[in-house]
């Protein structure tokens, strides 16, 4: 058996199933002291000052940390724009510090003997707050006169980018049908299982260690040495089981705050492990959320089909700090125009401050938000055309060598029309041995879960059925001119034969199965069984910088990092030489950031590229809308192990269902409505969808043994699909979500007046 | 104010004091350091901290340690004989139902309950049977698939 291309089991899943993996909260050292987070809990403030007298009078209290103990008061995973602890007297670090941007930003640190002391005692400081006046909206904060979110700024839109191809005037008078429509998508909460949480203690070299989940090891060292102005080789990042991330652990939650409380006390005299558990609560507010988006789309097209004209105006709401809002936009800013040729091209996109929890990663990164828009408007396009969905994106769809708006000729391994037309063949039933995957409107066909469904079977009347196509690209690895790098080390051991090989690499396993695709990767090419394949991950004392698990990156990076360093380690072998060891960097290929007036670039690495095809049922009495069923196609590129790669497909569609129908994430007036599991729901067993995932493999010319990666791309097309279906259903076109039963109810009656 | 308790847990019996305040998911997490049981909302929500008393699955963060006292507990550290994996253990590895796996400890134990009482459940009494627990990772399609194939293998050694 080879090793590429089975569905070996997860290397991690026997300690999964026995209760054996340690997640962050499960791990304890001796004499461990208590961390609370003492939030702000207010959306826009100034502190005047902190009196943390009574905190530190309560039983059990050691230490209670303030701004005042931070040495450089300033972090961002790439803009410096945000406190570690908000307050007055610093050192170091932002001028503004005691300013709160929103009820998440962390004020203060409480240590105690318990954790019910350290929460007892956070009760007791003194914060003496000054309300600010508070803005919520995107738009309204890029009005004039608007509060500032940040007071050293003009105004409140972080970054623009533009692009600008062709006339765009011309296309519109080319044009035989103009379709103009405005579409708002919400935010998303990642609700990983696992809520933030970790330890830190100083090590026997005198380094602080800190034990946590995230998505990059070296990225959380740097952050945190910076905050504390030490060297980096003076912090250890450590990551045990995560669980979850979906982009929600990119950036810093415990992990500066942990290290500070450690190494402070360790100041004192105090050499003593901290460590905090998150609530679920304080994950909801305490982290970023899917950037809620506003976008108006203007596209026209000739009568026979053809593009002709894309104007857009894209706007997210970057809440109170960069965190990668920078980032999603640039992925935003194509996304929006869909996997499509047109010569007139015109985007204004930005991402604006606002006191709303930031927002920033989360699966697809402005993938989701782009393609809501890119593809209703080709659907409402084929309409006004009266031409088939599908072949209106055949007919426009990328091919190799097409030019992007970017006015760069499109990474090679461009398949999005075979998958469009596999995703045809899977709709008429061709590649289904003959059988339809759409059960037949006369059949009774109850969803498998439809006793569940309570309020449905409340109206017991009339149900009305549609079907819905989307389709989308993802670009994989780091973009627009960032340079991309992932690090591997190979060991060979034996005398012989090989015996036992040892990856070393740094990709955190959040879950997405990375680990299991590493020891296949290697395997593959020493050519033994992956069973022979020893890791050493996640740990920035044992490993060097491979990137951060995300924008679908790990496979397509450490793949080639690890087949550049087993080839490199198998040709020592064969040198005689033992063990044999080699290290490889692999740097992709480079992009380049967008020119400010055009956006001219060659932004994107590579791309995956996915279809999918959408069944809904939508009851006009209530307004609830049930998914029935998802066709994904994705070119995968290769599929290292099909089960993690549909264990992907399944997972992404649930969640982007979650996101188009029932994810409803409320902040009103910077203040958190949906702050537990109670009142975010997100899909449970009975609300998902059954889920085919056909799987392409076309091989990438620079993916490692063909493959790209592709955890991101089937969450891209679900929402847009699963709104045409719901349009085919009912006949209304809905332009905003989640398609909770109210709006879905109102809109449904609006349309009947 | 503690309590004296006297429950066992995966067998083992034990007498221990417990807060009053304190829910069972803390004594067995905090007390018993039995961390498999997982804390992921405090509310009775995600279904990650689910746990067997008396046979029955209980969100373990919304009953009271003391309420354990005479009582049966099983834990996912229980499901193991041996170390032999129970087959619901090892069909979820099979299927490919776990991915995060903070999730898996209180999903093995919810459908370890369901096959106990309903040796051949049709997928909706499985959906039913799991309604309780969230999963973010998995979209639920291979851990329904693992309750199937653990009933059938199960069905298949009893006879």
């Amino acid at each position: 058996m080879r090793a590429v291309g089975s569905s070996i089991p997860r290397v991690d899943a026997r300690h999964k199933v026995t209760g054996e993996a340690l997640y962050p909260g499960d791990i304890d050292r001796p004499g461990q002291l208590w961390l609370r987070v003492v939030f702000a809990e207010r959306p826009h403030a100034r502190i005047r000052g902190i009196d943390t007298s009574a905190a530190m009078a309560a039983p059990g209290v050691v230490a209670v940390f303030t701004a005042a103990d931070v040495p450089n008061n300033v972090y961002g995973l790439n803009t410096l724009d945000q406190p570690v602890l908000c307050g007055p007297g610093a050192p170091r670090g932002m001028a503004d510090a005691d300013i709160v941007r929103f009820v998440g930003d962390q004020v203060a640190l409480v240590v105690a003997e318990t954790e019910t002391q350290a929460n007892s005692a956070a009760r007791l400081l003194q914060i003496d707050f000054e309300d600010l006046p508070v803005v919520s909206d995107p738009l309204a904060a890029m009005q004039p006169g608007s509060p500032l979110v940040h007071g050293y700024r003009d105004n409140n839109v972080l970054l623009e980018y533009h692009v600008r191809t062709g006339d765009v005037e011309a296309g519109f008078a080319r044009a035989d049908v103009v379709v103009e429509h405005t579409y708002r998508t919400g935010a998303q909460e990642h609700a990983y299982l696992q809520p933030e949480a970790g330890l830190s203690y100083i090590d026997a070299l005198g380094r602080i260690v800190v034990v946590v989940a995230g998505q990059w090891v070296h990225e959380d060292r740097q952050q945190i040495a910076h905050a504390l102005g030490l060297p980096e080789d003076q912090v250890v990042v450590r990551y045990p089981a995560i669980g979850g991330a979906f982009g929600g652990r990119e950036d810093m939650s415990v992990q500066i705050v942990l290290a500070l409380a450690a190494w402070r006390l360790k100041q004192r005299g105090i050499d003593r492990p901290v460590k905090t558990i998150w609530s679920r609560r304080e994950s909801i507010i305490g982290h970023h959320k899917r950037h809620p988006s506003v976008v108006s789309a203007k596209w026209g097209a000739t009568r026979d089909g053809k593009l002709v004209a894309q104007q857009v105006d894209f706007t997210s709401d970057c809440g109170a700090y960069a965190y990668t809002s920078t980032k999603v936009l640039g992925n935003a800013t194509l996304a929006c125009l869909g996997p499509y040729v047109c010569d007139n091209v015109h985007v204004d996109a930005r991402t604006v401050y606002t006191n709303n929890v930031p927002g920033g990663a989360y699966r697809g990164f402005g993938g989701p938000q782009g393609h809501f828009a890119a593809e209703l408007q080709m659907d409402r396009l084929a309409e006004a055309l009266g031409m088939d969905p599908l072949e209106l994106r055949l007919r426009n769809a990328w091919h190799e060598g097409s030019l992007m708006a970017t006015r760069s000729v499109l990474p090679a391994g461009v398949t999005i029309v075979p998958v469009l037309e596999r995703l045809a063949a899977e709709i008429s039933g061709s590649e289904n041995g003959g059988q339809s995957p759409r059960p037949s409107p006369q059949s009774p066909v109850p969803s498998p879960h439809a006793p569940f469904l309570t309020s449905l079977d409340a109206s017991a009347g009339r149900r009305l059925r549609g079907t819905g196509i989307a389709c989308c690209f993802k670009n994989v690895g780091f973009s627009l001119g960032y340079r991309d790098v992932c690090n591997a080390t190979v060991e060979l051991y034996g005398t012989g034969e090989i015996e036992r090989v040892v990856v070393r690499h740094a990709a955190a396993e959040v879950g997405q199965g990375t680990h299991t695709v590493m020891a296949q990767v290697a395997a593959e090419v020493v050519g033994v069984p992956p069973e022979q394949v020893e890791l050493i991950v996640q740990d920035t004392a044992e490993t060097e910088n491979s990137g951060s698990v995300s924008a679908s990156r790990m496979t397509f990076m450490a793949g080639n990092a690890i087949k550049g360093a087993a080839e490199q380690a198998l040709a020592r072998w064969q040198d005689e030489e033992r063990p044999a060891i080699a290290h490889f960097e692999y740097v992709p290929r480079a992009t380049t950031p967008y020119d400010k007036l055009t956006g001219q670039s060659d932004p994107n690495i590579t791309h995956g590229y996915c279809a999918q095809a959408v069944e809904v049922e939508v009851d006009p009495d209530t307004g609830h809308v049930h998914v029935l069923q998802v066709i994904s196609v994705n070119d995968v590129g290769r599929a290292i192990n099909p089960q993690q790669v549909e264990g992907q497909i399944e997972g992404a569609v649930a969640q982007s269902v979650g996101w188009t129908t029932h994810e409803n994430f409320v902040q009103r007036d910077g203040r958190v409505l949906t702050d537990q599991l109670s009142t975010y729901l997100i899909p449970t067993v009975v609300d998902v969808a059954n889920v085919k995932s056909v799987i392409l493999e076309i091989p990438d010319p620079q993916g490692p043994l063909g493959a790209r990666g592709m955890a991101e791309m089937p969450f891209i097309p679900t929402a847009p699909a699963i709104v045409a279906a719901v349009h085919d259903a009912t006949g209304v076109w809905f332009d905003e979500i989640p398609l909770t039963p109210e709006r879905v109810w109102r809109g449904l009656r609006a349309a009947a007046r | 104010m503690r309590h004296d308790i006297s429950f066992t847990v995966n067998g083992e019996p034990y007498n221990i004091a417990v807060e009053s305040h304190h829910n069972l998911l803390q004594v067995l997490r905090e007390q018993l350091v039995l961390t498999g049981t997982k804390n992921g909302c405090s509310e009775g929500e995600c279904g990650a901290c689910t746990v067997l008393l008396n046979g029955e699955p209980v969100n373990a963060c919304l009953v009271l340690g003391v309420e354990a006292d005479g009582h049966e507990i099983v834990t996912v550290e229980g499901l193991a004989t041996d170390g032999h994996l129970a087959p619901i253990q090892q069909t979820m590895i099979d299927a490919g139902g776990t991915q995060c796996g903070f999730c898996t400890p209180g999903v093995l134990i919810a459908a370890h309950a369901l096959l106990q009482r309903n040796p051949n459940p049709s997928e909706t009494d499985i959906r039913e049977g799991l309604v309780g627990n969230l999963c973010r990772c998995t979209g639920y399609t291979r851990i329904v698939d693992a309750v199937f194939e653990a009933a059938r293998l199960q069905r298949v050694s009893n006879q």
